[in-house]
Order: structure tokens, then sequence, then C-alpha cells
């Protein structure tokens, strides 16, 4: 399905129920029930999917309808781009054995029906076809990743401010007999750290690619087939086309077959069409389409039960699997938003360098320097505006976050992944899961005639009926005992609804609101012994089980029962009220049916309870139960009540939906309904039609929110009708699709501008989760090729995990932009000194090496402490961000850092400046044009303001004095800074300070520049010179007033949402 | 699409349908630059506050610090070029801009005007003239250094100073320092000069004008050029009598004190200086 996120609502769930009510008075009782079972079934699927991966059997109970398709699947009509093999590969499969008769395969095989192949045929076409295998995709070589890292998006900003660096350096060797070595250190640290962050990068990747080793498969597989009328298990790479293949259940189908006979045989498509339900296979071709007639198998699906033999048409990469696998590994994939969003802000970066570079260059001429003069002026300008550590404050924050994610099973493969989730505003996954909390409670109970609220408190303190009735004692025997779910070994410190159950979802449900309210149910099981059961099954549609009783005297049979509560109403004559058993009429019987529809109307899935005491004389003790051939009572039961469960829906989940399935069209419409997707409000064009009772044609499709579509439909639709669906449509299903088509729709959502995750695990997801902007695989279900194509891989299979993959997106998105505003801000501190030093012709107030200090030293840990900084608000109720508007770095963030508070920090530093000079004789008034003389190695006899003399050398000296002054006012400044960068919105009072690391970054730095001001050696290391104690206060003043300014801006802010100040000033 | 993509960039600077420059209207450029205006006027307004607060702190006659000063540094006259003197004795043009600047650097020294502006002090004592409390004693007075005391490199006997005749007068002075006292117990500081590393025989001998090239103490200590307007810096005169020609000779003069430090080994300049000396000759 396709989830567009949205703010959460709450409501939509009501909808649904309203939904129900709604068709269960319009349409008659059986459509209503299908409803209702297809929504028990549907989560029930998702049950077994969630607890027993490897399990395919257990989704039998879902509501299936037989569409007939009339056309096969053709190419989608256009497709632009790719090369012809890609296109080849876009359309639909080109079988046509399963409409040839078993004497033609046999014949165009060269192979014989009972003998099957001789070894010598075998032999020539395992050498002419290759080996049944999927070529792995192409490995990119590890160098070539390790380039990527190396020159990948902000790398790039960094590698230009090098190379620019050594030609300024090299202009400057060329032209003056001592070079300053600035610009060669320069290059050569901007150099060291990229390579040391494209490293670190490299070594996080391939971590994480390590553990994708871990899960392919190492068991070679078998396959049976007979050549020369002998049956020879053989390695599956060497089955080769026409041989002849028996497969069981159990097996893994080794090639695509044609099916010669079949016993009982079913197999699952599920990983290949995603239709849950195994589909039985035989001889008979039932369909033009090769994906849907019944006497094809295909290469690496499962036989559930039965056997079958079939001739294999399609090996390895032909297979309809390979070119699913090959479809895959050939899609290029866009750039992640987050490296869209680092484009964006280069350009952003370069424009202002260049700017800036460029008028100073034209000041510079103006003022009379030279051009060579002037050119070293602009490349230092420009190059001075790069943000050395950003790349690696990013690239931190981006690891942390994966780790972060990686604890919570979600393993993130490529490290931009890591936000796109946050930024995803649609979701494309067939699991309903995805929506809710996938944590069902008991809600409701009816009994006694009466609706009760369910008790789910720990304590039992919202009780609010009488825990003695007779009745409620006998609702609650019922759902203990007939319930295989149990907690499992060693919770019994944990609270209830905390302890981990085995049993699915409903069950589970049972269990802890039973042990809630009367106490241990494993004690109620051991009074009560089993003696027989009959489990859930989608024919009967109901579960029961009969026990001993807990009397030791009485020798009857307990049987309970539970199911559908209309088929358990079916089974009964009597119900229990008020404790006595009274015969079900009429009334009974209509208040079942308002409590029922009651409930269901609240969206809740509701199962009845029943019981009988089997009477002694026909069922004496030790009678023999048969399960399988039901020799015993399940009528004439008495109904004890109904209980009615509901899954949450998750915060932040979709409200306007689209849904991508390869079920059939009114499986999946009623799926939809079920689980919310189309909500109440919503019909479909077939609906409109079909309420006002006039034909589709003349329905206006806008009038429809709702919409169906086929997936063979969508090979007749253009670009601009399939941008017409997605555009006017909030809630789409489209059903029965084919890989190539959930293609299609990804790119036609991407087309619209939508940043699009998908999840999936089946192989035929894999092209679509290639191409999605995020493409989420199941780790423990999920297939080896899908979980290639993917981005990112849940390895619990938890989809729990996909909403804290949008919360951590989300937060490190935002976290990104602080981190960025307050790294951003130091660089006016550090351009204005070099600009002055130019215009004004004063000695030079900050150096290289002390801003390196700054961008690589004292600013890291507190950029990477806003990482770990929580959200200000929930995050999770935001609409997602637009990504044509919401950007990473705007010019209202670039107007704060660099305009605002930048400007504020740059006055500090040159107040330290001028106090430092001034203190020692170099008045503000004596510097001005002091320039030329001061940095002139021959004049050592420079006057001061009181007509002292200064050698180069001393003065050099209160110069980097002054560097180190400037950069600890900086360091002061961005005290000041990083706490004002921890909210966007809301006052840091709000916020408060509990970031420990952002704490420990502030002292960091404090420690890390008196130690370079301080440690002896500093003077000849970095030319860093001791401050003066008072020298350090300097710039308090300056950073009082950073952070006093920018309350009063958040708090403007706050108070006129959406004012001026928001406008120009809300980053 | 590349005709859209024009006039994309067109309206992005000017869109003539909503009046907007660069993505802006006129109201909205006028509020920001308003804004921006305020801001930077207020903060042009504290910075001035906070230099000007800084500045009431500081002394008008001694800076708050000058430990960077302890050794003070020491400069040649003429400065040549980056401190290299070369010159021809044949060509009168190669050192006519030496003595130009000796003449011009040695006026404010005619001792008609020392006599007239300054003190004869007490030789081989500080000159020194106390503040008593919040009174200053100003304007203070200096002592006279009369350019006859440079005897042979006065430049009034031979007034191309030996250049004419490769015997080079060069000038050494000690930088100024406020209240540095550079002797004690009356022994004043000289100045000796010697070859460095294998120059040593190139460079023959030296007359020191005053007599043993003494700053003598009666100069010292300097109250500052607000306090002490007419101090004259006293000078060292060292003549190079017979320095080998045509071969570069790189000459150190320290400084010999009894008080001040040895200058750092960073610093070339600090208590010594260096420079090269080539005299040509044909």
């Amino acid at each position: 399905m396709i989830y567009k996120i949205q703010a959460t609502s709450q409501g939509h769930f009501t909808r649904v129920q309203h939904y129900l009510l709604y068709s269960a008075r319009q349409k008659p009782h059986g459509e209503f029930n299908k409803a209702r079972w297809l929504y028990f079934g549907c989560s029930q699927l998702l049950v077994h999917t969630v607890r027993m991966p490897d399990s395919t059997y257990g989704r039998s109970d879902s509501y299936r309808v037989a569409t007939t398709q009339d056309k096969a699947d053709r190419s989608p009509k256009k497709k632009k781009g790719g090369t012809k093999d890609m296109d080849d590969l876009k359309k639909e499969v080109p079988i046509t054995e399963h409409k040839m008769s078993i004497e033609e395969v046999c014949r165009k095989f060269n192979t014989d029906i009972v003998q099957g192949l001789t070894n010598a045929k075998a032999a020539e076409y395992l050498i002419r076809d290759g080996p049944n295998a999927l070529t792995p995709p192409p490995t990119t070589p590890e160098w070539v990743k390790f380039c990527r890292q190396l020159f990948g998006g902000f790398s790039i900003l960094l590698w230009t401010g090098a190379i620019l660096c050594f030609l300024a350096y090299a202009i400057q060797a060329a032209t003056e007999d001592e070079p300053a070595g600035d610009n060669l250190y320069l290059g050569i640290v901007l150099t060291a750290v990229v390579v040391i962050t494209g490293c670190f990068s490299y070594f996080q990747e391939a971590k994480s690619s390590k553990i994708m080793e871990s899960f392919k498969n190492m068991v070679p597989q078998q396959a049976l087939v007979i050549r020369e009328g002998e049956k020879v298990t053989i390695n599956a790479e060497e089955v080769v086309g026409g041989d002849l293949i028996e497969v069981k259940g159990g097996d893994r189908i080794p090639a695509d077959i044609r099916v010669v006979s079949a016993h009982g045989c079913k197999v699952d498509n599920s990983s290949l069409t995603g239709e849950s339900e195994p589909q039985s296979r035989s001889p008979d071709c039932t369909h033009d389409n090769p994906l849907e007639t019944r006497n094809v198998a295909f290469f690496s699906t499962n036989c559930v039960e039965g056997t079958a033999r079939g001739i294999v048409i399609c090996t390895g990469d032909r297979t309809v699997m390979g070119r699913i696998a090959t479809l895959t590994s050939g899609l290029e994939t866009g750039k992640t938003p987050i490296a869209k969003e680092i484009e964006h802000f280069i350009h952003i970066i370069t424009g202002v360098a260049v700017f800036l570079g460029v008028t100073f260059f034209i000041l510079a001429i103006i003022l009379g320097y030279s051009w060579l003069e002037a050119v070293i002026f602009l490349i230092g300008i420009i190059v001075a505006n790069v943000p050395e550590g950003l790349l690696a404050t990013v690239t931190v924050c981006l690891t942390l976050t994966a780790k972060r994610m990686a604890k919570k099973n979600c393993l993130v493969k490529n490290l931009e992944a890591v936000e796109t989730l946050g930024s995803t505003s649609t979701i494309c996954s067939d699991k309903t899961g995805t929506l809710t909390q996938n944590r069902m409670t008991v809600a409701h109970m009816w009994f006694d005639n009466q609706i009760h609220e369910a008790d789910t408190t720990e304590d039992q303190s919202g009780a609010s009926f009488d825990k003695s009735s007779v009745t409620w004692l006998s609702l609650a025997r019922v759902a203990g005992l007939c319930n295989r779910a149990q907690f499992k070994a060693g919770q019994d410190s944990l609270p209830i609804l905390k302890r981990d159950v085995a049993g699915d979802a409903s069950e589970s449900a049972l269990l802890k609101c039973i042990e809630l309210s009367c106490g241990s149910v494993r004690a109620m099981r051991d009074r009560n012994k089993k003696v027989a059961e009959i489990p859930f099954n989608s024919t009967n549609k109901y579960q029961l089980s009969v026990h001993e009783t807990e009397d030791p005297n009485d020798n009857r049979y307990l049987l309970v029962m539970k199911g559908a509560p209309e088929r358990i109403l079916d089974r009964c004559t009597t119900i229990l009220v008020q404790g006595k058993e009274q015969p079900m009429d009429e009334e009974l019987k209509e208040a079942f049916q308002n409590a029922y529809m009651e409930l269901g109307g609240l969206g809740e899935r509701v199962l009845g309870f029943c019981h009988v005491l089997l009477p002694e004389d026909q069922y004496p003790k030790g009678f023999a139960f048969d399960t399988e051939d039901v020799n015993f009572q399940t009528d004439n039961l008495c109904f004890v009540g109904l209980m009615s469960m509901i899954d949450p829906p998750r915060a932040a989940v979709p409200d306007a939906v689209i849904m991508v399935t390869g079920d059939h069209p009114i499986t999946a419409k009623a799926i939809a309904k079920g689980v919310g997707i189309i909500s109440e409000g919503n019909e479909t064009v077939e609906d409109i039609a079909a309420r006002l009772n006039i034909p589709v044609s003349q329905v206006n499709p806008r009038d429809a929110k709702a919409c169906v579509v086929h997936g063979t439909d969508l090979k007749d639709l253009s670009q601009d009708q399939m941008d017409d669906i997605l555009r006017n449509h909030t809630e789409i299903v489209f059903a029965r699709t084919s890989p190539q088509q959930k293609l299609i729709i990804v790119e036609g959502c991407q087309r619209l501008g939508a940043i699009v995750a998908v999840t999936g695990d089946g192989v035929n997801d894999s092209p679509a989760l290639k191409k999605a902007d995020i493409g989420v695989a199941m780790g423990i279900s999920g297939s080896d090729v899908s979980k290639q194509a993917a981005d990112m891989i849940l390895l619990d299979d938890n989809f729990a995990s996909i909403v804290t993959g949008v919360e951590e997106g989300r937060l490190i998105f935002d976290n990104l932009k602080k981190s960025i505003a307050y790294t951003l801000t130091s660089n006016i501190p550090e351009i204005t000194p070099f600009l002055f030093f130019i215009i004004v012709n004063i000695p030079l107030p900050l150096g290289t090496i002390t801003i390196l200090c700054i961008d690589l030293g004292t600013d890291m840990v507190p950029a990477i402490s806003l990482a770990y900084e929580t959200a200000e608000s929930d995050i999770m109720k935001r609409q997602p961000r637009n990504p044509a508007r919401d950007k990473l770095v705007n010019e209202r963030l670039i107007s704060i850092a660099y305009g605002q508070i930048g400007m504020i920090q740059a006055l500090g530093g040159f107040f330290a400046y001028f106090v430092i000079l001034a203190e020692n004789g170099f008045l503000p008034s004596r510097l001005v044009g002091i320039r030329l003389n001061w940095d002139d190695r021959s004049t050592n006899d420079l006057e001061d303001s009181y007509g002292q003399q200064w050698t180069y050398e001393q003065r050099k000296i209160v110069e980097f004095t002054c560097h180190t002054a400037f950069f600890v006012s900086i360091v002061v400044v961005q005290w000041a800074d990083v706490i004002i960068c921890k909210t966007r919105r809301n006052s840091v009072f709000q916020q408060g300070m509990r970031n420990k690391i952002l704490i420990f970054g502030l002292f960091e730095e404090t420690a890390l520049a008196a130690f370079l001001s301080y440690c002896p050696g500093m003077d000849v290391a970095l030319r860093m010179y001791p401050l003066k104690p008072s020298w350090w206060f300097c710039a308090f003043p300056y950073s009082f007033l950073i952070f006093v300014y920018d309350e009063i801006r958040k708090l403007l802010l706050r108070r006129n949402p959406g004012g001026w100040v928001e406008r120009e000033t809300y980053y | 699409l590349r005709k859209g993509s024009s006039s994309e960039w067109r309206d992005a600077f000017w869109n003539p349908r909503t009046h907007e420059l660069l993505g802006r209207t006129a109201s909205s450029w006028g509020l920001i630059l308003l804004f921006y205006l305020v801001f930077y006027l207020f903060l042009a307004g504290m910075f001035v506050l906070t230099m000007y607060i800084m500045l009431l702190t500081l002394d008008d006659y001694k800076p708050t610090w000058q430990d960077r000063l302890a050794t003070p540094g020491m400069m040649i006259h003429p400065k040549g070029d980056q401190l290299e003197i070369t010159f021809s004795v044949s060509e009168t043009e190669s050192w006519d801009r030496f003595t130009q600047t000796l003449n011009t650097f040695l006026s404010p020294y005619n001792d008609s005007y020392q006599v007239q502006m300054n003190d004869n002090c007490p030789p081989d004592q500080f000159f020194i003239q106390e503040d008593s409390g919040e009174v200053r004693n100003n304007p203070k007075r200096s002592c006279q250094f009369n350019r006859s005391m440079l005897e042979e490199c006065a430049g009034i006997s031979d007034r191309f100073y030996g250049y004419s005749r490769g015997q080079p007068c060069v000038l050494i002075k000690l930088n100024r320092v406020i209240g540095m006292l550079p002797g004690k117990n009356g022994q004043s500081p000289y100045v000796t000069c010697g070859a460095k590393r294998e120059d040593g025989d190139k460079l023959g001998p030296l007359a020191y004008y005053p007599p043993n090239g003494t700053f003598n103490l009666m100069y010292y200590p300097y109250y500052g050029k607000k306090a002490q307007v007419n101090y004259t810096q006293p000078l060292v005169a060292v003549k190079f009598l017979n320095a080998s020609v045509n071969t570069d000779i790189n000459v150190e003069c320290k400084i010999n004190s009894n008080t001040l430090e040895a200058g750092s080994e960073r610093d070339k300049f600090a208590g010594r200086v260096s420079f090269k000396l080539r005299i040509n000759h044909t």
C-alpha cells in the first residue's frame, strides 16, 4: 500500500467502522461477513509474517475472488531512457509454454515425458545455457566504492578548496621569495580532511555490507530430476531446460517449470506476485497470462503441499525471477534526498563564496593591489568560506543515527539513506502492519446483553463491570482455554502488558486481557487439561478445544470454541445470560446483531465465544476425540459473549492512502477498507456509480477520492493519466500489480515530486525497492534479491522500525540544520579578519592555523552534539517536509548565521583583537594602514602609539597572541551559539539543557582552547600564545548578546506564527 | 525547454508579474534592508561602546603590557635594501642614497638644534624624572645627543660618511622601550660588531663612535612620546676601516649590557642586528 504520511488522524479508524456499519446495512449479510473476515485474515497474515517468517502456510483464511483477465500483460507504453535490454526486461514475461500441449513442450526441449532428458542432452544444454543460477548483480569494485566516498557530494567542495589553495601557493611561490606557507598547509589539511572522512564513511558502509553478506544463503539447493528414466538428486545449478523435475511439499522449485502432473500441489507465489495464498497447480492451462495460469510453477517459489512433476522451461536468468533480479540490478537510482540537500547547500555556499570573493577582488583592484595579489585574495576568500569541519560533522551525525537505528534492528546500508525515511511523503507497502501499532488489545466485550469496556490497566483500576458475573467467568474461561498463545518464559518480573507472547496477535490480546483480569492463564489451563484441539482454519473459521473440567468429580468434558461471531452464533442454540442458560430467541439474536454491529462499527475485530459441557453419557471419560474426522458435537452450543480487539493506529500514520498489492482488486479493496486505507467518506468511481445507480462512465472521476486500479490497466494509462490518478485521488489501491508495474507506480510518484519509500520482502518488490528513494527490506523473511536492492533492512522484520526510521530521519534532518547553522556561523568571524586585513590594512586578526583549530577542533564536538538534541515538538505530528520548499539550508539560515549571529561573533573577536593590540601599545588608530610595515621582516623598529619600537618578531608574537585571543573569543561566542542552535523555535528554557554530550562539548571546546593557548611548545608548533586571563572575557558581552538576541527572536517567532520574524528568520 | 529555463532565470531576477526583484517585492526588500540597517547600527553602537570602555582603561603614558619588549630590538641606519648595504666605491650614485638618508636622519641631531631643545645631562647615570603621584611632571626633559659625538661618522668632516673611500659608517640604534633601564652600576651598554661564520677575517678593524660604542645611561629611561616629546634616541656609529672588497660580509652587532636579557633564538633583532655588507671596488 502506499501511505501518504500525514499528520496523525485518529479519526480514520472510526471512519472505517462507519463504513463497515454502513456496508452491513446496505449489503446482504454475507458481504459484510466477508469484509470482517478479510480484516481478520489480513491481520493474521501479518502476524504470520512477523512471527513465523519462513512460514507461508498459515495464510489460508483470506477471501479470494477469482477474476478473469482477458489480456496478458504487455509492456508499459513508454519508458524513457534505458538501454534496449532494460526496456525488454521491463516488459512482461514472454513465456508461451503454458499454452502448448505437453507433447509440444517435450518436442521443443527434446525431452521425454517419462524418461526425462538423456544425460548427454542435459550436459549439452548445460554448456549451451549455463548453470541454473542467478547471475549475481555486478559488484562494484572496492576502489570504486572508495572513490565514490572520496569524491562524492560535499567532498567536491573541499577538493575544490584544496586545489585553489595549492594554486594560490603556486602563484605565491612563483612570485615571492619567501611565500607564506599558509595556503600550502590549508591545502594539505583540506586534502587530509577529505581523505580521512572518506575512509571513515567507506569503512562505515563496508561494515554494513559485511552484515549483508552474512545473509547470503550458503546451503546449495538440491533438485530431484528424472534423467534417462532414473530419479537423481542433483545440484539445482545443474538443472537445464527440458529436465523432468519432481517437487513435493516443502521444496523450493528449482526452475520455471511447466507442470505435467500434480497431486494436490500448492505453491506459494507470494515472493513473486505478492499473493498471500498458496495456489494450486495442475497441468491445465487456465489463463493466458503465464503468471496467472496454473500449469506453470516458478523458480525459487515454494511448493507448500502435494507433489508435482514438470518440465523445466527456463533456467537461471531467463526465469521470471531471474528477469526481475536482472531488472533490479540494472536500475539507476536517483540521489538520496540528503544528497540533493547537500548539493543545494553547496550551491548556496559557493554562491556566497564567489560573491564575496569577486566583490573583494574588485575592491582590492580599486585599492591598488596588483592583479596577482588580488587573485590570491580572491582564492583566499573563496577557500575561507569552505566549512572544513562540516563534512566530518555531517558524516559523524549520520553515522550516529545509523548506529542508533541499527540498535533498533534497522540496518542502513547507505549512510545517506538514514535521513530519507524522515523526508518520505509516500510509503509503498503491501503490509498493513505499517499502519498500526501491531499491538492488538482487547477493547470491548459483550455479555449479559451489555457492552462492557475492557480494562487494560495493569492494576485493574478501570473495571467497568462486575468481575464476579458467572457469564464473565465463563467468557474468560473460554477465552483463556481456547487459545494457543502463551507468554514466553522468564518474563515474570515484567508487567503483563509488556511481556512477549508466542502466538498470533488476537490470541495474544485475549491472553493478556484474561491474565490481567483473572490471574494466571497457565494455572487455568493446568486445571483444565486440554484433550483435543482443532486449530483455526479458513474453512471452519473457528477454533475449538476440549478440556477436562476443573471439578475432579465432574467427568464431563468442556468444549470451548471461538471464531467469527456469526459462525459461532449459527452453532449455538442457547445463550448464557446472567449465568443462566437461555434459549436463543429472536430477541436475543437481535441484541447480538446490534452488539456485533456496534463493535464492528468501532472498527474492532470481533470474536464470538461459546462453550458446552459435553454430556457424560455420550462422551465418557477417556473418549477418543478425533479432530480430523470430527466425532463429537460442534453445534447446539451455548453462546457466551463477544470480545472485540483493536490494533491501535500508529502515530504519524497515513491518512490518505494508496495500496500496491499483488492481490486481486476485490480482495485488495476490501482489505483497504478494512484497515482504513479507503476511509468511510470516500468512495471509488464504482461505488458512486452503484450508489447513484448510473453507469461508471457517467461518474465524474474527480468526485471519487478513492480509486482502485487494476495492475493490467496501468499499461493502458498514459503518463499523464497516471499522474492524474496519483494527484487527484488521496486513496488509491493498485491491485494485481506485477513487479514492473510496481516500478511504474514508484516512478509515477517520484515524478510528482514525492519521496517514496517502498517496503517489501519478495523478489517482486525488488525493482520498486531499488527505484524508490528508500527501499526497506525484511531481514528475516526477505529474499536476498530484495535485500540487495534495499537501502535499509529491518533485521527483525518489525514494521515498528519503519516508524523509528521516520522519527530518526526527521530528527536528524532537524539536527543537521542546527549543526550546520552552528558551524556556518563561525565562518563570518573567520572571514571578516581577512577582509579587514585587505581593506583597512590592519595586521591580520586571525590566521589560517587558528581558523583550522576552530573548524576542525573546537567546533567539532559541539556541532556533533547537536545530533543528540531531542526534538522540539512532536515531529511525528508534522507534515512530511516538502523537498521543493523545505531545504536543509535555506537563505534564512544563511541570513541568521552569516548576517546576524556571525556578525556579532566577528565583533567579539575583533574586540579581543583590539584590546590586545591596544594594551600592548598599538591603539586602533595606529593600526589602520600599518600592514605593509607590519609584515616587513626588515623593519625592526616599527613605532607604536607610545613611541616604543618593535622588532618584526616581537610584533608578530603580539599578532599571534591576537590570533589566539580571536580564536578563544570565537570559542566563547560559540558557547552561546551552540545553546541557541539547540532550538529553532522553542526557548532554551523550554528545551532544557539535558543534552549531556552538548554540555560535554562546551567543556571540551573550552579545555581544548585553553590547552592550545597555554600548553608549552604551542608557540613553536601552532604559533599560539598564552593569553592574559582578562583577555578571555573580551567576548563575554558579545556571547551574552547572542543569547539574548536569539531568545528575543524566538520569542517573537512563537508569539507571531507566520509573522515577519518567522518568514525571515525561521530556518 | 531552454527557452523556459532562461525565462525562469529572468523571472528569478525580475518577475514583472509580482514585481519581485530577486524573489522579493520592493516592500519586502525595504523591510529586510531596514532591519539590517538598524541591526548593524545597533551592533556598531555596541562595538563602539565596548571599545570606548576599553580605551578608558588604558594609561596615556605607558602601555598596559610590555612583556614582549623585555629585550629591546636593534636596528641599523641606513637600512639598505632588506638590510643589505651594497655599493661600489667608484660609482657615486650607488652610495649616494645612503649618505642622503644619513643626512636626513641626522639632521635632528645637529648640535645647534640639540643645544636649543635638550639638556646637557650628567653622563653615566639615569636621567630619572618621576611623577609625584597624580601630578604629572610633564613635559619631561631629554638629554642632548650631538651629531658631533659621532666624530668621523657625523658627516661633518667627511660628508660622505666614508662611503666614498670604502670605509662606510653604519649607525646602530637601540629600540625605544618605555621605562627600560639598560644597565646598572653606572655601566652603559655598548655595541660590539663581528662577522658571522667564515666571514671573520674579511671584516677588518672597526671604529666605534662615541668611544667604545656606548649608549650612555643618561638617555634612559624613555618616558614615551607623549611625555617626552623631544627625546633624542642615542646612536652608535660603526666604521668599517678595512673591510674586504668584492665580497659579502655578514655582520652582526649586539648590545652588551648587564641588565638586558639575551633575546630569544627566534628573534634575530632582539638585542642584536644582522646585516650584509658588500663593498665593490674595481
